[in-house]
C-alpha cells in the first residue's frame, strides 16, 4: 500500500471518524477523502501527471493536508512550503524541483512566475468526485522536504513511498496506534516530524490535531491544547516540552490519563527535563533520532536507568529495518566505547537530493556518536557548521549568504548563542564604511530571502570579525559574546 | 488606554524585545511584522505573554493568525476589541 492509500483505506473503514482537526474545524475521513479527490481533479485539469512536483505554499490547514493527498493520488510528489516563506525562496525551490503547479492561498495566487496556482480556499465541486488513485511504484517520489544548504541554496530531500512507509509502519507498530488515538501535530509540514503525526494517524484511522505555526511556542496555549484535544500521542522538539513545563504550567495539572506517548526528536533533551516529565506522566517517553535524509533511523524508550544519567538519554538503536553503525576517523567501525560518524543504510534512507545523483549505499549523517556497551548510541555532536535551533537544522552559510547580499553589509558571520529553548541565531555584521544598517532593515532583507526560521534573531553591528590564526572567522569567540558589542 | 496608547506601548515592547532597541527608528505601526521576520513563532509567543500579563488581555488562539498579527495597528485593533473595556487595560498596565 502506498502513502496516500492509508487515507483511502481508513476512509473505507472509519468514514465518520475525525481525520484532521485545526482551529478552523475538522474533516472526517469521508470528507478528507472527498476533498482530496476533488482537488486531484483540479490538478489533473491543469495537466499534473504522475512523476510531477506540486508546491503547497500555505499555512497548516485541513485543506493543505487534503492537497497533499490530492498530489499523491495523481502519482505526483508534493513540496510543502510554509506560508511565511518569502516569494524569493519559494521561487528558488520551484525552479529547483521544476514544480508544475502550486496550491496556495488567495493572496498568493499568480505570484510565482510560470507556475500555475490553485486556490486552497476554493470550494470543491459539490458532487462527489470520482476516486483518483494512480498506480505508483514504492520507489516513486512522494514528497520533497527542502532543508537549509551550506552555500545558500536549499537542498531538496527526496522521500519515496517506500521510505515513508518504512517509518510510518514502524511508528504505528511501536505505538500500537489505533482509531482512538489522537496525534498532536506541532512541527511544520516541512519538518519530517510531521510525517509521523500525519501518516501514523492516517494508517491507524486516528485523528491528527494541527497546531498553528503562530502558536507553536505559546506555552499556555499548547498545554491547553494537549488537554482540550485529549491528545494521546504528543510529538515535538524537546525545546517545546521545556517551554511547556517552564512557562505553560504543564506539570501543575495532572497528566491527562489518555496521554500514552510523548515522543521527542531534533535536538538533545536535557536530562533534568526528562526526569520531570517521567515524574509527571506514566506515558511512554521516547527519543527519536534521524536527519531528514533518513527520517527516524534510531530510537530509544526512556527507562529508569536513563533517569540516573547526567547527560541526555541515548538516541538508541536502529529501527525501521535500518542498519546503523559508527565509522571512526580511520574508517573503521567503532566498537563499544568508541566514537564515530553515524552511518545509516536501509529502507528509510532518501532517494537523494532533487537534481543530484541518487543516493546509493549507506548515508553518512555528519553526526558524531558514541557506541554504548549494548550497541546503542549516544549523540555527541556535529562534524561541520550545521547547527540546530530548536530542532530546526540551520546551515550558517545559508543565513550569511542572504545577509551578504544587503547593500550596506561588508561581511558577516552567524553563530548560535545559548542552547535549547534559549538558542538565538545571532548575526555579527560588519557594515560597509559610512553605513549603519538598522535591525529592522536587516531582518526585512533576510526575511525576503529565507524561510522564517533562518532569519537571525539578533543582529549586531561590529567593526570587524574575530579571526583565528589561520584567518578563518573565529566562531567560538563570537558564540562566547553574550552581550551587545 | 486609548488605541493610540496601545499602539505606542506595542511599538516600545517590539523595539526593546525584538529589534535591539531599534536605534534607527525604523519600526512603524504599519511595518509588516511577519513578512519582515520580526515576529516568528517564538516572538509571537513572547508578545502573547506580554499582552496577557502586561495588558491583561487574553487573546483567543483562533485569533492568533497572519491577519491579526500583520502589524502593530492590527494587533492593537485585536487587543482593543478583545479587552472587556479599555479601562481594564489601563488598570493592569498602571
Amino acid at each position: 500500500m502506498n502513502l496516500h492509500e492509508l487515507v483511502i483505506d481508513s476512509a473505507g473503514r472509519h468514514p465518520d471518524r475525525p481525520a484532521v482537526t485545526s482551529p478552523a474545524g475538522y474533516l472526517t475521513y469521508r470528507e478528507l477523502d472527498a476533498l482530496a479527490d476533488a482537488l486531484a481533479h483540479r490538478l489533473r485539469r491543469l495537466g499534473v501527471r504522475r512523476g510531477d512536483r506540486v508546491l503547497i505554499w500555505a499555512d497548516k490547514s485541513a485543506a493543505a493536508v487534503a492537497a497533499m493527498q490530492a498530489v499523491l493520488r495523481l502519482g505526483a510528489a508534493y513540496v510543502p512550503q510554509p506560508a511565511g516563506t518569502p516569494l524569493d525562496r519559494v521561487s528558488v525551490v520551484a525552479r529547483d524541483c521544476s514544480a508544475c503547479a502550486v496550491f496556495t492561498t488567495t493572496d498568493r495566487l499568480g505570484l510565482l512566475a510560470d507556475v500555475p496556482s490553485l486556490d486552497l480556499a476554493d470550494e470543491p465541486a459539490p458532487a462527489r468526485a470520482a476516486p483518483v488513485n494512480e498506480p505508483v511504484d514504492p520507489d516513486d517520489l512522494a514528497y520533497i522536504l527542502y532543508t537549509s544548504g551550506s552555500t545558500g541554496a536549499p537542498k531538496g530531500v527526496c522521500i519515496s513511498h517506500r521510505n515513508a512507509r518504512a517509518f510510518v509502519d514502524w511508528a504505528v507498530g511501536m505505538l500500537g496506534a489505533g482509531p482512538d488515538d489522537r496525534f498532536s501535530n506541532h512541527a511544520p509540514f516541512t519538518f519530517d516530524l510531521s510525517v509521523l503525526d500525519l501518516y501514523a494517524a492516517f494508517a491507524a484511522g486516528a485523528s491528527v490535531h494541527l497546531i498553528a505555526a503562530e502558536l507553536s511556542y505559546a506555552p499556555v496555549q499548547l498545554v491547553d491544547l494537549l488537554h482540550r484535544e485529549r491528545i494521546t500521542v504528543w510529538y515535538s522538539v524537546p525545546s517545546v516540552l521545556v517551554l511547556m513545563m517552564r512557562d505553560g504550567g504543564l506539570l501543575e495539572r495532572p497528566a491527562p490519563e489518555r496521554l500514552r506517548a510523548v515522543l521527542f526528536a531534533g535536538e538533545p533533551f536535557p536530562i533534568s527535563g526528562v526526569r520531570r516529565l517521567a515524574d509527571w506522566t506514566g506515558a511512554r517517553l521516547m527519543n527519536l533520532y534521524g536527519p531528514t535524509e533518513t527520517n527516524v533511523c534510531t530510537a530509544h524508550t526512556v527507562g529508569p536507568a536513563d533517569l540516573g544519567r547526567d547527560r541526555p538519554v541515548p538516541i538508541g538503536a536502529a529501527v525501521c529495518g535500518n542498519k546503523v553503525w559508527a565509522v571512526t576517523d580511520t574508517g573503521e567501525v567503532a566498537g563499544p566505547g568508541g566514537e564515530g560518524e553515524l552511518v545509516v543504510d536501509g529502507p528509510t534512507v532518501m532517494l537523494g537530493y532533487f537534481g543530484h545523483p541518487a543516493q546509493s549505499g549507506p548515508y553518512g549523517t555528519g553526526d558524531i556518536v558514541r557506541v554504548l556497551p549494548d550497541g546503542a548510541f549516544d549523540y555527541v555532536g556535529r562534524r561541520d557548521h550545521m547547527v540546530k535551533v530548536r530542532g530546526h537544522r540551520v546551515e550558517l552559510g545559508d543565513v550569511e549568504a542572504a545577509l551578504n547580499t544587503h547593500p550596506e553589509v561588508e561581511d558577516c558571520a552567524v553563530v548560535v548563542i545559548g542552547d535549547g529553548i534559549e538558542a538565538r541565531l545571532t548575526a555579527f555584521i560588519v557594515p560597509k564604511p559610512g553605513f549603519a544598517p538598522g535591525v529592522l532593515g536587516l531582518k526585512r532583507h533576510s526575511a525576503q530571502r529565507l524561510p522564517r526560521y533562518l532569519v537571525a534573531d539578533d543582529m549586531r553591528l561590529v567593526h570587524e570579525l574575530p579571526r583565528t590564526s589561520n584567518g578563518k572567522v573565529d566562531r567560538r569567540a563570537l558564540a562566547a559574546r553574550r552581550t551587545s558589542s | 488606554m486609548s488605541k493610540e496608547e496601545v499602539v505606542a506601548a506595542l511599538i516600545a515592547v517590539i523595539r526593546e524585545k525584538f529589534l535591539d532597541g531599534d536605534r534607527s527608528g525604523e519600526l512603524t505601526d504599519e511595518s509588516p511584522l511577519l513578512e519582515w521576520g520580526v515576529l516568528d513563532s517564538l516572538n509571537t509567543a513572547v508578545l502573547l505573554k506580554v499582552i496577557r500579563e502586561d495588558f491583561g488581555v487574553e487573546i483567543s488562539p483562533a485569533d492568533v493568525d497572519a491577519v491579526h498579527f500583520r502589524d502593530v495597528r492590527s494587533i492593537a485593533d485585536l487587543i482593543c476589541r478583545t479587552a472587556p473595556s479599555t479601562a481594564s487595560i489601563g488598570d493592569v498596565t498602571r
